[in-house]
């Protein structure tokens, strides 16, 4: 029998294994941190320090102790703070400390999600307890019984929710919350760095509403923040809430030796610099580490990699572990399905998790020994909330950062000392999105009428009252504007798709017990639930039968094929508005609003082992039309001295890499910003380039491009510059540019776009 | 233009629209400052229907008042019964939740809302509240109506000077129309006085104990239609108030709204009958009475432990024949049981052992099966018993393959291997 390895038995075999060896560029460690402690503050109830005490906190972490001070001041924090550094307290100490001095004080926890509410609700239960405390704190989300909403609404001191119960269920029916709301002290906005681009915006506008429930019923809470690191926590968390803000960054925890190791899969094809799949290699290294149950958590960065890596572990490991042992994690499951999970993963029956960044987040799944991240999550920021959930509890970890071949990920691997070095990426809202902003009008004129001359957060109302008034949603009488129509309008705003109305997924296998598997916004259905599309969920495969675009509703049948299916978008482009612009010589930079025409043409069926195209099909769905922002860069024709075709395979290449680094800059997700060439711009006939903003209206993302733009190209420049292949490969300038003077022309337009 | 205004007509595809307009928006904002009779529009033809305004705070409301006679029938009732009915659970020894024992005629107010959306957010406008009493020799109708949004304190004003009681009547009112109150008044009520709190009667629980099992829906328009016996002429369907509201409030001519103000009016006045009904059958006053109706106003009672009261119901049931007799003599048989009154339950378990329906006929099997096994100790004919349970739930599983079925199946196969067992160790 072949004894199983330990951790540090696998840590060497990384360093000897020549197999493993080659293609580690990067071994970096991160020695262990002590701990910096403070004694307990004099003002804590007796009751809570020997709580604490029984617990085995005799002293605070400094940034917990920073923290006590400003709350107990009365001011707003954000506290910036790793995985694992013990955050709840910063906000369950003044809060709990509070509370026993006046048993009025409610406080409202939000949590992004509802599995991290459960959590956070047995943790304050459970020092509550410890302390003997007469305190009630609830979770209140759309799992909470109906029978005791009641009891929560009244007798709720800490009532525990998420941003869209709050936005639904909560804030339209403020007036069965009356205990709540004339007595709130504090709010807690947990993982705030969540809190960007559309969600980021919806939540700030539904923190206007809060607040202005609030000063109806004469209370102005204090706001104690929470953050992973990033560039701009203050900015943020002073954006989203609208109050000043103080910054807690004196981390105190200790932290246990991590070895941060970049994995960069070996070249396949030398010509065109083709690098073996970082599923293929994330797939060994799992399974290796999963055989001598290591438990590991695999991130892959998105829904179909997470399935396609599941169904390859669970095949791998089936004899020894049993299926159940590794499981699939992610959004669109049903809660159900994602309790049993969590509960698998902290009481040790399940050995390894392959989630997309669902897991990112804080909730509580024990400890795991090891984190393998299938290609760059795509900010700085999130690598480390990935990393952080390896080795939590101070032990020995490992975390493995296996490049794909896409030319940010190969920027990020060639690069670690930008990766190590720089600050991490700024969070960027846009709370004024004219969409996002009259949506959350309406609710808030549904939940308190408008008063003339008030301003909603910060925004001035006028204007859009009227809007609503001839739209007949509202009415003014005297100098007030009242909600006059029958709809409830919170329904209509979902905080979190981008698309109003999601897709529902029906599986029709058996067609006595048709059941719904999932959902899925409007515009990800474009382009993975057309039909003949293999959708994948918990690792089955399903191919799409019907795609009911009208009713929003996509039929699938289980199947089993060795292929998955990858779509197409075509986009047209117009300027509508431009509202900045700088030139120099022939070179013209702006930003202003755009309308993008997007349609789905086809889609190819690709082999699962190697990756090649075996047949394609086309996709019959309506055109989607999208007003948003954007930013854009032209030049003159004639200055670039190409051919229109060499022109055109040269933009499209360098628009590929710029979409690629992009992202870096603008702490998005890479389908949040898109990046779109053309030979002959409508409005201006010049070759140019755009960046626009996935989302209606804009949040932000291209306008952060425009003032950046130099920097953009510059870094896009370098990565271009150093990539090994010859003529263009998937990691610069991609393959859709199929002639061999595209990498030199992509090089060339980007130069002479930067002025040389 | 603004920009900002062209910006929101650019992204108008974007934005979901709740209702399109057809015509120039409301001419809202025209006047401020005190009210007076000349500012309300269309006064002569309010006045016509006995509607006034009610001035409070600067600010009006109107409001219609309307008496009828007590001998006026409305459905199968006098509203005079109301009277009597009082005074049945006065005599009554019950304490049924609707009993108005300790209440006089007067002391009751039957209430219904029309509102301008669904559910009870905020953002839910109530226009009309309508309030019925006994005064004297009348039934006195009130209703306080919102002539637009913004002038909801002269509403509630009106509405609280009015309630002077100590029980409120309503149909669905304990979820939707009371909660709703709560919330409008809770968003004013610096201006306003507080909210009394009242005893409630909501009918609407009533009728779906009694009649769940012939209506589908259980609207009050069909509970009058099939049960009380009220025909509606000309009456504007409910799902149509607030488009009328929001007419209203744009053109200010009353008619649709004295439209909506009779229907409320009918609702209203029906919910009296339907307490003289309910009364009637649930103190057995009511001699047409189906077997049915009995059996549920049994259940009703044996839920809540009025145990004589319910058996008196099952047995009543029980002498009727018919299916509903059946299910009364099981349910009786329960009554009994609990009191141990072993011979008479034995003796209508026998009676459905032997009848036509099989589900009942099975239930009472397996219940002699247990008095046989456990009370008499007579193993053979608890295995007689248990075998006749099991040849009626074949039967049964041949047409049905439930899941219900299958789990009692099995328990059958269990007591029968049971009683086998405890035969050989005689």
């Amino acid at each position: 029998m072949k004894a199983r390895k330990s951790l540090s038995q696998f840590l060497e075999e990384l360093k000897l294994e020549s197999s493993f060896k080659e293609n580690i560029v990067h071994w970096h460690t991160i020695d262990e941190k002590e701990a910096k402690t403070v004694d307990l503050p004099e003002d804590i109830d007796e009751k809570l320090a020997r709580a604490l005490e029984r617990r085995g906190i005799n002293r605070l972490y400094t940034h917990q102790y920073s923290s006590y001070q400003h709350i107990r001041a009365g001011k707003s924090i954000v506290a910036v703070t790793p995985t694992a550094s013990g955050k709840t307290l910063c906000y369950n100490l003044p809060v709990l400390q509070s509370m026993v001095e006046n048993p009025h004080t409610r406080a409202l926890y939000i949590f992004p999600t509802k599995a991290l509410a459960q959590d956070q609700k047995s943790e304050i239960n459970e020092l509550i307890q410890e302390a003997g405390l007469d305190i009630n704190s609830y979770t209140y989300d759309g799992d909470t019984s109906p029978s005791i909403r009641s009891k929560v609404r009244k007798a709720g001191h800490v009532v525990i929710t998420n941003p869209d119960m709050l936005h639904a269920a909560i804030l339209p029916h403020h007036t069965k919350w009356v205990a709540l709301f004339e007595n709130l002290k504090y709010v807690v906005i947990d993982e705030l760095h969540i809190y960007r681009g559309v969600f980021g915006s919806h939540v700030a506008n539904v923190i206007r509403r809060l607040r202005r429930i609030c000063r109806f019923y004469g209370s102005d809470p204090v706001f104690i923040c929470t953050s992973a690191t990033i560039a701009n926590p203050l900015e943020l968390a002073e954006q989203l809430t609208e109050k000043k803000m103080e910054l807690v960054d004196n981390n105190g925890a200790p932290s246990g030796r991590k070895h941060f190791v970049f994995y960069n899969p070996p070249i396949i094809n030398k010509p065109l610099n083709i690098r073996r799949s970082a599923t293929l290699e994330a797939r060994k290294l799992a399974g290796e580490l999963l055989k001598n149950k290591i438990q590991t958590i695999v991130f892959a960065r998105s829904r179909v990699r997470v399935e396609i890596l599941l169904t390859y572990l669970q095949e791998l490991v089936k004899h020894q572990l049993g299926p159940k042992a590794i499981r699939g994690y992610r959004g669109g499951y049903l809660p159900t399905e994602r309790r049993a999970i969590e509960k698998g993963l902290r009481n040790g029956d399940i050995y390894g998790v392959v989630s997309t960044n669902a897991l990112e987040l804080g909730v509580d799944i024990g400890q795991l020994q090891v984190c393998i991240m299938t290609g760059y999550p795509g900010s700085i920021a999130s690598s480390w909330q990935q990393a952080g959930r390896a080795g939590r509890r101070h032990s020995e970890s490992l975390v493995i950062m296996v490049a794909s071949s896409n030319p940010l990920d190969q920027y990020i691997i060639q690069h670690p000392d930008y990766f190590f070095g720089s600050s991490p990426e700024t969070a960027r809202i846009n709370p004024d999105n004219l969409i996002i902003l009259i949506d959350h009008i309406k609710c808030a004129a549904y939940e308190l009428p408008f008063k003339s001359g008030e301003v909603f957060g910060s925004f001035d109302t006028e204007e859009i009252l009227e809007y609503l008034a001839e739209e007949r949603v509202l009415y003014k009488n005297g100098d007030k504007w009242y909600w006059m129509n029958d709809s409830f309008p919170a329904h209509n705003v979902s905080l979190r798709s981008a698309s109003q109305e999601n897709v529902v997924i029906i599986d029709q296998t058996n067609i006595a017990k048709v059941r719904v598997i999932g959902e899925m916004d409007r515009f990800s259905a474009m382009t993975l639930l057309h039909e003949e599309a293999i959708y994948l969920h918990q690792g089955i495969q399903y191919q799409v039968e019907k795609l009911d675009w009208e009713e929003k509703k996509a039929f699938v049948r289980e199947v089993k094929v060795d292929y998955f299916t990858d779509a197409n978008l075509a986009v047209e482009l117009k300027v509508l508005e431009e509202d900045k612009k700088r030139t120099s010589d022939h070179i013209e930079m702006a930003y202003g609003d755009v309308s993008v025409l997007a349609k789905a043409t086809i889609f190819k069926k690709i082999k699962f082992e190697t990756h090649e195209n075996i047949g394609s099909g086309p996709i019959f769905l309506p055109e989607e039309e999208l007003h948003t922002s954007a930013a854009w860069i032209s030049m003159n024709k004639k200055e670039t001295g190409l051919s229109e075709s060499r022109l055109e395979q040269g933009l499209l290449g360098a628009a590929h890499a710029l979409g690629s680094i992009a992202p870096l800059f603008v702490m998005s997700d890479r389908s949040d910003i898109h990046v779109v060439p053309q030979v002959k711009a409508v409005h201006n006939d010049k070759p140019t380039i755009f960046f626009y903003d996935r989302y209606p209206g804009g949040v932000g993302l291209s306008e952060k491009i425009y003032e950046g733009m130099e920097n953009v190209l510059q870094e896009t420049k370098a990565l271009i510059e150093r990539c090994g292949c010859e003529n263009g490969c998937p990691s610069c300038v991609g393959m859709d540019s199929r002639t061999e003077s595209a990498k030199e022309d992509a090089l060339r337009l980007l130069k002479m776009f930067l002025g040389k | 233009m603004s920009s900002l205004r062209k910006k929101i007509d650019r992204m108008k595809t974007h934005l979901g629209s709740e209702n399109a307009p057809e015509n120039p928006p409301p001419s809202a904002n025209r006047e401020s400052g005190e009210k007076t009779r000349a500012d309300i529009p269309f006064l002569e033809q309010w006045e016509k229907e006995n509607v006034h305004p009610y001035f409070f705070d600067g600010e009006y409301c109107l409001v219609r008042e309307k008496r009828f006679p007590l001998d006026l029938k409305h459905g199968k009732y006098r509203f005079s019964q109301f009277i009597d009915a009082v005074s049945a659970w006065h005599r009554s020894e019950s304490s049924h939740p609707l009993s108005a024992k300790v209440f006089s005629p007067e002391d009751l107010f039957f209430f219904d809302i029309e509102t301008t959306g669904l559910g009870g957010g905020t953002g839910n406008t109530i226009f009309l509240l309508g309030q019925a009493s006994i005064e004297g020799d009348s039934v006195v109708l009130k209703q306080h109506f919102l002539p637009r949004p913004g002038a909801e304190v002269p509403l509630y004003q009106s509405f609280l000077e009015s309630i002077n009681y100590s029980t409120l009547v309503t149909y669905n009112g304990k979820s939707f129309d009371w909660p709703l109150v709560k919330t409008k008044h809770t968003l004013i009520r610096e201006h306003l006085p507080r909210l009394p709190s009242f005893g409630h009667f909501d009918l609407f629980h009533a009728a779906k104990r009694l009649w769940k099992h012939k209506l589908e829906r259980l609207k009050l328009s069909v509970v009058e239609e099939e049960v009380l016996g009220i025909k509606r002429e000309h009456d504007i369907p409910g799902f149509l108030a607030p488009m009328i509201y929001f007419d209203f409030v744009e053109r200010q001519n009353p008619e649709g709204i004295i439209a909506v103000m009779k229907h409320n009016e009918t609702d209203i006045l029906s919910l009296i009958t339907l307490y003289i009904h309910l009364t009637f059958q649930l103190l057995g006053i009511d001699h047409k009475q189906t077997a049915k109706e009995i059996f549920e106003v049994g259940r009703w009672y044996a839920y809540l432990g009025e145990t004589g009261r319910a058996a008196e119901a099952f047995s009543h049931a029980a002498e009727s024949g018919g299916a509903a007799s059946i299910e009364a003599k099981l349910a009786l048989s329960r009554q009994l049981k609990k009191q141990q009154k072993w011979l008479e339950a034995v003796r209508l378990w026998k009676e459905v052992a032997d009848g036509q329906q099989n589900d009942a006929a099975f239930q009472a099997c397996i219940e002699l099966a247990k008095f046989y096994e456990h009370k008499e100790k007579n193993i053979q004919n608890a295995i007689l018993y248990a075998k006749k349970a099991e040849t009626l739930l074949n039967k049964e599983w041949k047409m049905n393959h439930s899941e219900k079925n299958g789990r009692l199946s099995e328990e059958v196969q269990k007591r029968i291997q049971r009683l086998n067992r405890k035969i050989l160790t005689l």
